[in-house]
C-alpha cells in the first residue's frame, strides 16, 4: 500500500517527478560509464602486460631489481634444466638483463639492453626481426624510444656494454625494426637483441634474468635462486596505479550524486511542506506518523527505483557502443605514458559494479528523502490540519 | 439506556501563546452516548475544533479527563491512539481533505488498506460507501473532476466505510451552497439512521442546525447551554 500511494505520488507530480528521476539516472549512467571505462582500462592494461611483458607470470634471478642496474650483472643464472623444455616448447621465454648505453649523433644514453630469443612465440615482441645475421647486431626498439632518441629504422650506431666480469665491450647495432607497443616498460630506454647473441657478448652462456611463462598453472617447479611472481604479484603497480584513479574517480561520483541528491532533497522538502495538509489527514484516518515518514520516504525511494530502470533504458546505447566499439583516447596521452592509453579501451561492466552502484545510489537517495520528513514528526496532527507547520 | 461512548469531565485545553497559556476549553463536561446527532455551535474561537480534536484523539486535554470507547485518550501512546482513530472514529473536515493523487474509490478504500481488511470484503464495503453516498458512477474520477457537494460527499463515504463508532465532523458544510449542505446533511442523518453511527458536528450553519438532535453551545471556551432539540 505504501508503494502504491508512493507511486501514485510520483506519477501525480508529473514534470518534477520526471526531471528527479532522470537527473539521478544521469548520475547512474555517468557512474557506471565511468566505472565500465575504469574496468575496461584496467583489464586492457592487464591484457597488455601479459602479451608484452609478463606472460602468466615468471621466473626470476634471486634479487633482481628493475630499479637497480647495477645489480643486474650478478643477477642471472643457468636456465635450469627443469624449465628447459618449456622454453624449448615455446611455453617459456627466458631474457637476459644488461645495462648498456648508445651514442646517436655522438649524444650518449643510457639504455637497458635485453635478450630474447628471435623465435620466441610467448611475448607479442616482433622478435623474428633479431635473427638476420648480418655484421652489425640487428635490435629491436620501440616507437617512444625512436622518438626520444632520433632513432629510425636502419639506422646503425655504438653500443657499448660489460660483461659479466666487469669488462667493457663495444659494437655496432642496427635497428631492424620499430615496434608499436603499448608497454612503455618495454618500450622506453629499451634495446632488444637476440638472446644467444647477448649472452656470448656478456660472457653469460645458457644464462637468464627472467623466465617468463606463458602459463604458471601446472608448473610447480621451485629453486632457491629462482623465485616465481605470479601475474598478480607484477601487476601490483598497476593495480596501484589504478587505485589512485578509482578514488579520484569517486570525488567525482560524489560530487554528481550530490548534485541528484540536492534536487530529491529540495522535492522532499517542498512536499513536507506542502502537504502538510495531507499528512494531518493521515494521522486523522489513523496512521502514526512512523507510517507517514515511512511513506514519504518510499516515495524518495522510488525515485531512485525508477531511475535505475530509466538509467537501464537511456544507457544502454551508450554502454553498449563503449562496450563494444570502445573508446579510443586521443593520441597526445600517449606521451604521458600512462599504461596502455594508446590503445582503444574496450568497457567492462561486471555485473556486481552495476548492482552495486544501483544499491548505492538507492540507499543514498532514501536517506536524503529520509532526511527532511524528519520533520513531520515534529508536526502535530492538528496543526497539520490547519495547514500549519508547528 | 443507551450506552456512554465519550465522556469528557472538568476537561481544559491550554494552548501556549506568546502571552502564557491560553485556555481554548474550560472545564468541558459533556457525555455522548451511542447515537447521538449533535451539533456543537458557537462563535469562531469558541472552541468547537479544539473539542473535536481532543475526543478525536488528534490532540489531549491539558487537565481533566476525556475517555472514548472506554479508553483515556491522553494516555494512549502513538500506535494505540492511531489504532483508536484507524478502527473507531471517522473524520469530516470542512475542506474535504481528499487525497488529491488518488481516484474517488481509492480515496474511499484508503482506511480499509489501514485496517488490512480482505480484497473481496474491501471491495463490496468501498462500492456499498459509494451507493450511500450516491456516487458509485464517480468511482473512477479525482478529486479535482469533482464539486464541492460531491467532495464532501466522498469525504463522507471514507468515514463511513469503515463503519465506524463516531463521525467527528467540523463544519462539515461551511464551504457548501444550501443544496449541497442539505444532501450531505440528508445523507448523514440516514447513516446515523441505518447504521447507528455518532455524529458530532461543529457548526454555525442554520442548515445544520435544523437537523441536529442536540445542541450544545460553547461560548469562550465554555458550555453555555446543552439542550435536546425534538
Ligand atoms: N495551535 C494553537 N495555538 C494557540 N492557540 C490556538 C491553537 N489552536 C487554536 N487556538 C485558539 O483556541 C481558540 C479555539 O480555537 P478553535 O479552532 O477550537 O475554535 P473554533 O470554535 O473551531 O473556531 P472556528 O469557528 O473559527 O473554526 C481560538 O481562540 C484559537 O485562536
Ligand atoms: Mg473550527
Amino acid at each position: 500500500m505504501v508503494f502504491k500511494l508512493a507511486w501514485k505520488n510520483i506519477h501525480g507530480a508529473g514534470l518534477r517527478s520526471i526531471i528527479n528521476v532522470f537527473i539521478i539516472a544521469l548520475v547512474m549512467i555517468g557512474i557506471i560509464w565511468m566505472q565500465g571505462m575504469y574496468a575496461g582500462w584496467m583489464r586492457m592494461a592487464e591484457r597488455q602486460s601479459r602479451e608484452w611483458q609478463n606472460g602468466d607470470g615468471r621466473y626470476t634471478f634471486r634479487s633482481y631489481d628493475k630499479y637497480d642496474p647495477f645489480s643486474w650483472d650478478k643477477s642471472n643464472g643457468k636456465i635450469p634444466s627443469e624449465l628447459q623444455s618449456l622454453v624449448k616448447n615455446n611455453e617459456a621465454v627466458p631474457i637476459l638483463i644488461s645495462q648498456g648505453s648508445i651514442y646517436p649523433d655522438g649524444r650518449m644514453i643510457s639504455i637497458t639492453v635485453k635478450g630474447i630469443p628471435y623465435n620466441q612465440k610467448v611475448l607479442k615482441l616482433p622478435t623474428s626481426e633479431l635473427k638476420d645475421s648480418k655484421y652489425n647486431i640487428p635490435a629491436l626498439i620501440g616507437m617512444n624510444m625512436a622518438k626520444s632518441s632520433h632513432l629510425k629504422l636502419g639506422d646503425v650506431l655504438t653500443m657499448r656494454w660489460r660483461d659479466i666480469h666487469g669488462a667493457f665491450n663495444a659494437a655496432d647495432i642496427e635497428i631492424v625494426k620499430i615496434m608499436d607497443t603499448p608497454e612503455m616498460e618495454v618500450d622506453n630506454g629499451q634495446v632488444w637483441i637476440d638472446l644467444a647473441r647477448l649472452q656470448t657478448m656478456k660472457d653469460a652462456e645458457g644464462k637468464a634474468t627472467l623466465i617468463v611463462l606463458k602459463n604458471s598453472k601446472d608448473i610447480s617447479f621451485t629453486s632457491a635462486d629462482w623465485r616465481f611472481q605470479s601475474i598478480d604479484d607484477l601487476l601490483i603497480d598497476l593495480h596501484n596505479i589504478m587505485k589512485v584513479e578509482r578514488a579520484q574517480a569517486l570525488i567525482m561520483y560524489a560530487i554528481l550524486l550530490f548534485l541528484a541528491m540536492i534536487a530529491i532533497f529540495d522535492t522532499q522538502v517542498l512536499a513536507v511542506f506542502k502537504r502538510r495538509k495531507e499528512i494531518g489527514t493521515f494521522a486523522a484516518l489513523g496512521m502514526t506518523k512512523r507510517e507517514i515518514i515511512r511513506m514519504f520516504t518510499v516515495e524518495g525511494m522510488m525515485y531512485a527505483m525508477l531511475a535505475s530502470v530509466a538509467s537501464g533504458i537511456l544507457g544502454l546505447p551508450l554502454f553498449i557502443y563503449y562496450g563494444t566499439k570502445g573508446w579510443k583516447m586521443p593520441s597526445s596521452y600517449e606521451s604521458y605514458g600512462i599504461a596502455g592509453l594508446s590503445d582503444t579501451i574496450i568497457f567492462y561492466y561486471s555485473p556486481q559494479m552495476i548492482l552495486s552502484t544501483i544499491i548505492i545510489v538507492i540507499l543514498i537517495t532514501t536517506v536524503v528523502s529520509w532526511i527532511p520528513t524528519l520533520r513531520i514528526a515534529r508536526l502535530k496532527p492538528t496543526d497539520a490540519l490547519r495547514g500549519r507547520l508547528s | 439506556m443507551p450506552k456512554i461512548q465519550i465522556e469528557t469531565k472538568k476537561m481544559t485545553k491550554y494552548y501556549p501563546t506568546g502571552e502564557g497559556l491560553f485556555a481554548a476549553l474550560k472545564d468541558v463536561t459533556l457525555n455522548f452516548t451511542e447515537g447521538e446527532f449533535a451539533g456543537i455551535v458557537g462563535p469562531s474561537g469558541s472552541g468547537k475544533t479544539t473539542l473535536l480534536n481532543v475526543i478525536g484523539s488528534l490532540d489531549t486535554q491539558s487537565e481533566g479527563e476525556v475517555i472514548v470507547l472506554g479508553k483515556e485518550v491522553s494516555k494512549l501512546n502513538a500506535k494505540e491512539s492511531a489504532a483508536l482513530r484507524s478502527e473507531h472514529i471517522g473524520f469530516i473536515f470542512q475542506t474535504y481533505n481528499l487525497l488529491p493523487v488518488y481516484t474517488v474509490y481509492e480515496n474511499v478504500e484508503f482506511p480499509l488498506l489501514l485496517l488490512k481488511m480482505p480484497d473481496a470484503e474491501r471491495q463490496k464495503a468501498v462500492m456499498d460507501a459509494l451507493d450511500w453516498v450516491g456516487l458509485t458512477d464517480k468511482a473512477k474520477s479525482r478529486p479535482t473532476q469533482l464539486s464541492g457537494g460531491q467532495s464532501q460527499r466522498v469525504a463522507i463515504a471514507r468515514a463511513m466505510v469503515k463503519k465506524p463508532q463516531i463521525v467527528l465532523a467540523d463544519e462539515p458544510t461551511a464551504n457548501l451552497d444550501t443544496e449541497n449542505s442539505m444532501n450531505v446533511l440528508e445523507t448523514m442523518e440516514k447513516l446515523n439512521k441505518e447504521l447507528g453511527t455518532t455524529y458530532i458536528f461543529s457548526t454555525h450553519d442554520a442548515k445544520v442546525i435544523a437537523f441536529i438532535r442536540r445542541k450544545i453551545t460553547l461560548v469562550d471556551g465554555r458550555v453555555d447551554s446543552d439542550v435536546i432539540i425534538g
